[in-house]
């Protein structure tokens, strides 16, 4: 059984000189990394000014001592530390044959970030957590082969943070994305949330998972009327989380009747404002 | 008897919480009212002998900051009167109301704290407001006097309070990235439309435009402001946190933790509290707490019961003292538990009575 462990620098480390270049040198001079299959990488110190390339060319340099990872999280940070969308990403083009063993991999943050031509049979979850997904990000995982992928969670975010898309962007990916052995699709954080419900409920992918994740987003009763109507016709469908969302009590009510397990929680009020009504996605606020 | 006396609000939860506290130790209070201050005061000067006194803050209802700053001015007036008043040696103040004003001044009490040797959140040297204003009387420091400090020191991420001010009033956490210019201010404080004025809110914003920010930022600089590093805290279940600890009579009684999703943990922003020892901290963790608690507390000797927050750095846990409060002993978490704090206080009320009562009978028999 590995170990899960995180590694960080904390403000004073950062003064002290630490920061991405020294990164995985600390990384493989802990004397329990070898065990260590779950690896998650927080702060490197400025990391809205210092992008975190050298970390991962670093991994890609020592890819035979970092083979026995299993799951990777880089950028594992939260507002206390930096704002989601100022996070400097960096290319993975070289991460995914280096780590032919990674099944997991989570990355948050957008800005630079490049995923390159994306090819690994084994990997089995990939998460992406922004404030705004890129369209050049779309079209690299539209071309993606991941034939072992089972779960995808993109936060899509909005324009102000880097989503240069449409609900469209979102609808050509699912469609000409091809993740055969996919069972939890999520698509989440969103300002357009009830569009992109629609766009998801569409994809040829809700016949084949049981999963699906609408969460973080600002769906509202619109979204929730078109889930009630169209879920019944998926009975592989066995989750639906649309936590954090903007539906009225009514309408959960009816979610939760649905013989699917619902996560509705954490229910916001949109904010009437100047006559106009306003509305947050979880991450963009 | 010996009197024992609060100066407090009538029906409130102080108040009532701390009669049940007082009374599981027989003790009886009679309630002074802040709002015939002071004449009511006064009145007990009748050669009764000596009265404990506790001194509960007052109520304000208002929400503009720029009146809660001459709200705070008239509070640390009435507290110098009170000062005087025992002077005279016919009060025993639960905790001395010089060392409530002293605590009242989060820049003062950082830098007394520092001198003893307990690490502080620091702060940032902005503007000099004690060394005489730097451009002359009447004048703020700008918003770019600010940045130009935070680039300067290289300090990127700032808390921004006034000095004197209790809870998240009108406290703004701002961060930039000057390499592209960037920034970002979250706050409760609104800027209300018809005044112009800051308002406090129970809703925490985000501004990320940057002349938004701007314009935010300068309104509080017209206050008295202190400029603190904002650590990143430690979390709990994805919740950022700092402590709550109430030191009573050199003995931590209460440890709260204030779990928050936003930069700004104060639980009047209906952020969650739980408690302490929930978090699963190690006791060396907590021997740590303790220790800078017991020594915070210990630098105010006329300081009985003490509520101070408590930031541990995220990654390390190293607490650092944010700030500390003379009269920062209503935690709800405990009036609808035990009761704990109330009841010592209670306790700490009997055990003055029975001293007096003692005293006076060996004065009696020597008479």
């Amino acid at each position: 059984m590995g170990k899960a462990k995180r590694y960080q620098y904390d403000y004073e480390q950062y003064e002290d000189g630490k920061g991405p270049k020294t990164m995985v040198e600390d990384i493989l001079s802990d004397p329990e990394f070898g065990q260590v299959t779950d690896l998650t990488i927080g702060s490197w110190g400025d990391a809205c000014g210092d992008s975190c390339q050298d970390i991962l060319d670093g991994i890609t340099d020592n890819k035979d001592r970092f083979a026995h990872v299993e799951k990777l999280f880089v950028g594992d940070m939260d507002y206390e530390e930096c704002e989601v969308s100022w996070i400097m990403q960096g290319n993975y083009g070289r991460l995914w044959k280096a780590l032919p063993g990674l099944k997991e991999l989570t990355i948050k943050g957008s800005t630079d970030l490049i995923l390159g031509d994306v090819e690994h049979e084994n990997l089995e979850s990939l998460t992406i957590i922004c404030g705004g997904l890129g369209t050049s990000v779309f079209e690299e995982l539209k071309r993606a082969k991941l034939p072992s992928l089972k779960k995808l969670v993109l936060y899509i975010g909005i324009e102000n943070y880097g989503f240069d898309g449409t609900k469209d962007t979102v609808k050509a990916f699912l469609e000409e994305s091809d993740f055969p052995n996919l069972v939890h699709l999520g698509i989440e954080d969103s300002e357009i949330q009830d569009d992109l419900a629609q766009v998801a409920l569409e994809s040829k992918y809700m016949s084949r998972i049981h999963t699906l994740d609408l969460a973080n987003g600002t769906l509202t009763d619109k979204g929730g009327a078109l889930l009630l109507e169209k879920l019944p016709q998926f009975p592989n469908i066995q989750v639906l989380d649309v936590h954090y969302h903007y539906m009225s009590d009514g309408m959960v009510k009816k979610l939760s009747q649905l013989p699917i397990q619902v996560d509705a929680s954490e229910p916001n009020e949109a904010e009437e404002y100047h006559g106009e009504i306003w509305m947050n996605a979880m991450l963009t606020e | 008897m010996s009197r024992l006396m609060l100066l407090g609000n009538p029906g409130t939860k102080r108040t009532r919480y701390l009669e049940k506290g007082a009374a599981l130790w027989g003790v009886q209070l009679c309630l002074l009212d802040w709002k015939e201050f002071p004449k009511n005061l006064l009145s007990q000067d009748s050669g009764a002998g000596p009265f404990f006194l506790k001194i509960d803050p007052p109520l304000w209802d208002s929400c503009c900051l720029e009146q809660l700053s001459g709200l705070t001015w008239e509070y640390k007036e009435n507290l110098m009167e009170l000062a005087r008043q025992g002077s005279r040696g016919k009060i025993c103040f639960f905790n001395d109301p010089k060392t409530i004003k002293a605590l009242l001044d989060k820049r003062g009490c950082k830098r007394r704290l520092r001198e003893m040797g307990i690490p502080v959140t620091e702060e940032l040297e902005f503007f000099d407001w004690e060394g005489g204003k730097k451009e002359g009387p009447g004048q703020y420091p700008r918003f770019s006097d600010l940045l130009d400090a935070m680039k300067d020191q290289g300090i990127f991420q700032v808390f921004l309070k006034p000095n004197y001010g209790s809870g998240a009033a009108g406290v703004m956490a701002l961060r930039c990235d000057p390499a592209k210019g960037q920034m970002v201010l979250y706050t409760c404080a609104a800027k209300d439309p018809e005044t112009g004025r800051l308002v406090n809110t129970k809703r925490l914003r985000r501004f990320g435009d940057r002349q938004q920010v701007s314009d935010m930022a300068q309104l509080l600089l017209r206050q008295d402001c202190i400029a603190e590093r904002w650590y990143p805290k430690a979390e709990h279940n994805g919740h950022s946190y700092d402590l709550r600890v109430v030191v009573q009579d050199g003995e931590v009684d209460f440890a709260l933790a204030r779990l928050s999703k936003g930069p700004i943990t104060n639980l009047q922003l209906n952020n969650r509290p739980l408690k302490a020892e929930e978090l699963g901290l190690s006791d060396s963790v907590w021997d740590r707490v303790r220790q800078i608690c017991l020594k915070a507390a210990g630098c105010y000797p006329g300081l009985r019961s003490a509520g101070i927050d408590i930031l541990l750095e995220k990654g390390s846990l190293r607490p650092r003292v944010i700030e500390m409060n003379g009269q920062g002993d209503l935690i709800y978490q405990d009036i609808y538990g035990e009761n704990r704090i109330y009841q010592k206080q209670g306790k700490m009320m009997r055990e003055w009575q029975m001293r007096r009562q003692w005293e006076d009978r060996i004065w009696k028999n020597t008479c």
